[in-house]
């Protein structure tokens, strides 16, 4: 099948055909291999954050930010689980990044891993819209291998999924990691796509001491994984002749969040997460390394489709949102008001 | 950062989502089974009580003896009024349904999660505990006896007090694998000894004991404990219409996928009596379980509250080995399920408490 042919019906929410996608994902191997741990692209560029299966959303950033190849996209990984249509999600990406190469980027996210899809949702979401084995979600787990880490934007914008890695000075020791692997729970690939900043700056400035340990590398009390400070950043920018760090990974009310003092920035495009939390999202939109816009948006109307009928994302409802009605009805109809008030869910729990 | 807009493709997302809300506004207030409610009623101040001088009708039927408020949702089938909240509370309007029994009120409100503002004060109150990933802080289920002035309610807040700021001594399954790895590779990297401590003590999985909040103006309205008093299940398994329904999430965090932490509340009003189920369930990938159920029943006719707190906990395997051949292609989806989960742990500790006005 053809690209472009692959592309109209992803974009009205069509499913590829198995053997389609299994040819698409080795293909997209085939370029990736050849491609750096770290990528150089310049500006301008669309930086996207988690999207976590919200397909919807997902076209929704193509109406707000203009659609591709008009515009560059840089995606920061967290493409699957969670949300409803990760399948679809990902296909898209997929069938994007084969048509545009040099427009659209893919980074990898700690849920693009056998591990973590299989408990959160994407590995259900495969065997329900594909049945059979789960062929179609090795398919995209080997893939997920492939993806690259991170990327350099004018050479001084570095974006990551989740953050920094004591095992990480400069930027050259994370182009000689070997990628192409099952993410490990620890060293500086774990690290790259699971830390997260730690902000001390507001009890700093109330309290008045600033103890060093807060501003480094410090183990989560989870027992394993780290959160950054303020100086390791620094540092890190410093050595490696960076000004910004643009990450994901981290759920924020406003869509984007700053840490100190900008050096780090949360971009998070998942809007109304797993469809209850409320939140919006953004898109950041950087025009040159010195300018740049956070577009954010809310959840697409089709998403509240799913909410009137009390979405809770677990597996056993999967299957009742993919009827032929989803995509097609007006939301604001009376007729759909009228359906979807006697659809609201009440339980008789005890 | 520079917010300034310079030409280029997209438009600005802001304007499309006033456009739509502006729009389902409108074909809301068109709506012909909201035009049928008294206008009184849509301006009702929805924080103060309804008053009740709604007339007492014969004990045991349904129409009159209720009192729905609230201003955004469809028609109750009993009373006309609207009652079922709406899935998505984000609008400007302060949307907090409820329902009225004779002297009691039941009612809830569900706001999205806090935003950064918020969370920077939640902080301060919290002190060392990294907050959740997603807190529902604006969000409550609230049960109140109007004519005593005591109230049950269960929000966010109050259960992340209940957290213990010490050492929950759980770690994730692949934690001293972690460690011992880090420990090797110290001299190699930017890490000292002290940082392969764990930086601040507090329970990450968020296990919470809470029970819910007693705001009683009268101190002698307090619970008292009972172990003996039980549920009457007959009477709660009895398939007697549903007046309101309610459910939603408090705290919810992933811990960072190593499995979940979630405080969830759902609550149903029936002609005769209540129910608030308040479940904590935590599950810990290759580790633990944990499901603590906090029920409060009221009887409204009797004026009685019975509360009932259970503490179910099992270990991963013994758990995951339970689950039937059925779903053996896909083991780990039947796990988030805490009703399937709690059936197959082992109950802990029960406690019971009652009061009577």
């Amino acid at each position: 099948m053809e690209l472009d042919r692959c592309l109209e019906l992803l974009y009205v929410g069509q499913l590829l055909p198995e053997a389609t996608l299994k040819a698409l994902c080795f293909k997209l191997k085939e370029k990736l291999v050849k491609e750096s741990n770290v990528v150089h692209i310049s500006t301008p560029v669309t930086v996207v954050g988690d999207l976590h299966g919200q397909f919807h959303d997902l076209l929704e950033i193509f109406q707000i930010g203009g659609a591709v190849p008009n515009t560059n996209y840089l995606f920061l990984g967290d493409y699957v689980d969670r949300g409803l249509y990760s399948v679809e999600t990902i296909s898209l990406l997929i069938v994007l990044k084969l048509r545009y190469p040099s427009r659209v980027h893919l980074l990898r996210g700690n849920h693009e891993s056998r591990q973590i899809t299989q408990s959160y949702g994407f590995y259900s979401e495969c065997l329900n819209k594909y049945g059979g084995g789960s062929g179609v979600w090795q398919c995209f787990t080997d893939l997920f291998d492939y993806l690259v880490l991170c990327c350099i934007i004018d050479n001084e914008l570095f974006c990551v999924h989740g953050g920094l890695s004591p095992n990480v000075q400069t930027i050259d020791q994370i182009r000689i990691i070997d990628r192409f692997r099952e993410i490990p729970h620890d060293g500086a690939m774990a690290d790259l796509v699971w830390s997260d900043p730690e902000d001390s700056s507001a009890s700093d400035s109330n309290d008045g001491r600033s103890t060093a340990s807060t501003t480094h590398f410090q183990v989560s009390p989870r027992g394993a994984g780290f959160t950054f400070g303020r100086s390791v950043v620094e540092k890190f920018l410093q050595l490696n002749g960076m000004s910004r760090i643009y990450r994901a990974h981290q759920l924020c009310n406003e869509g984007y969040q700053v840490y100190f003092g900008g050096l780090v920035t949360t971009v998070w495009s998942a809007p109304n997460y797993c469809y209850r939390c409320g939140n919006k999202a953004s898109i950041l939109e950087l025009y040159d390394k010195d300018h740049s816009f956070f577009n954010v948006f809310e959840e697409a109307p089709e998403n509240k489709l799913l909410n009137s009928n009390s979405a809770t994302a677990t597996g056993g409802f999967l299957h009742e949102y993919f009827d032929d009605s989803v995509g097609t009805a007006d939301i604001f109809s009376d007729e759909y008001q009228v359906a979807s008030a006697s659809k609201r869910h009440v339980e008789y729990f005890l | 950062m520079d917010s300034r807009r310079v030409p280029g493709p997209g438009i600005n997302i802001v304007q499309v989502n006033q456009a739509r809300e502006a729009f389902a506004r409108t074909v809301r207030a068109r709506d012909p089974r909201l035009s049928s409610q008294s206008s009184a009623q849509l301006t009702t101040d929805s924080n103060a009580f309804p008053d009740t001088t709604t007339a007492m009708s014969s004990p045991g039927a349904i129409k009159g003896r209720h009192r729905c408020g609230n201003p955004n949702n469809p028609a109750c089938p009993h009373c006309s009024a609207v009652i079922i909240p709406a899935p998505r509370a984000s609008l400007p309007l302060e949307d907090t349904p409820s329902i009225s029994v004779e002297d009691w009120v039941v009612s809830t409100r569900k706001k999205p999660i806090l935003n950064s503002r918020e969370l920077e004060e939640w902080e301060q109150v919290l002190g060392p505990l990294t907050l959740p990933e997603m807190i529902f802080g604006n969000s409550f289920v609230r049960v109140e006896n109007a004519k005593h002035g005591w109230c049950l309610e269960f929000n966010a807040l109050d259960a992340l007090k209940s957290v213990k700021l010490e050492d929950s001594g759980i770690r994730v399954s692949y934690a001293n694998k972690w460690i011992d790895s880090k420990k090797k590779q110290q001299r190699h990297s930017d890490l000292d000894d002290r940082s392969l401590e764990i930086g601040q003590h507090y329970d990450w999985t968020y296990t919470t004991h809470y029970k819910g909040t007693l705001k009683a103006s009268n101190p002698i309205h307090t619970l008292t404990r009972d172990d003996a008093e039980v549920l009457p299940l007959d009477k709660l398994a009895r398939p007697d219409p549903i007046l309101f329904y309610d459910e939603m999430v408090l705290i919810e965090d992933e811990l960072a996928d190593n499995g979940i932490s979630v405080v969830s509340v759902k609550v149903r009003v029936m002609n005769e009596r209540a129910l608030i189920l308040c479940r904590f369930f935590l599950r810990v990938d290759g580790v633990l379980f944990r499901v603590y159920d906090t029920r409060v029943y009221v009887e409204f006719d009797e004026n009685k509250v019975v509360r009932e707190y259970k503490k179910y906990e099992g270990d991963y395997k013994s758990v995951l080995s339970k689950q039937n051949a059925g779903h053996s292609r896909d083991p780990k989806a039947i796990l988030r399920d805490s009703n399937w989960v709690v059936q197959h742990l082992s109950l802990v500790k029960r406690e019971c408490d009652v009061i009577q006005f």
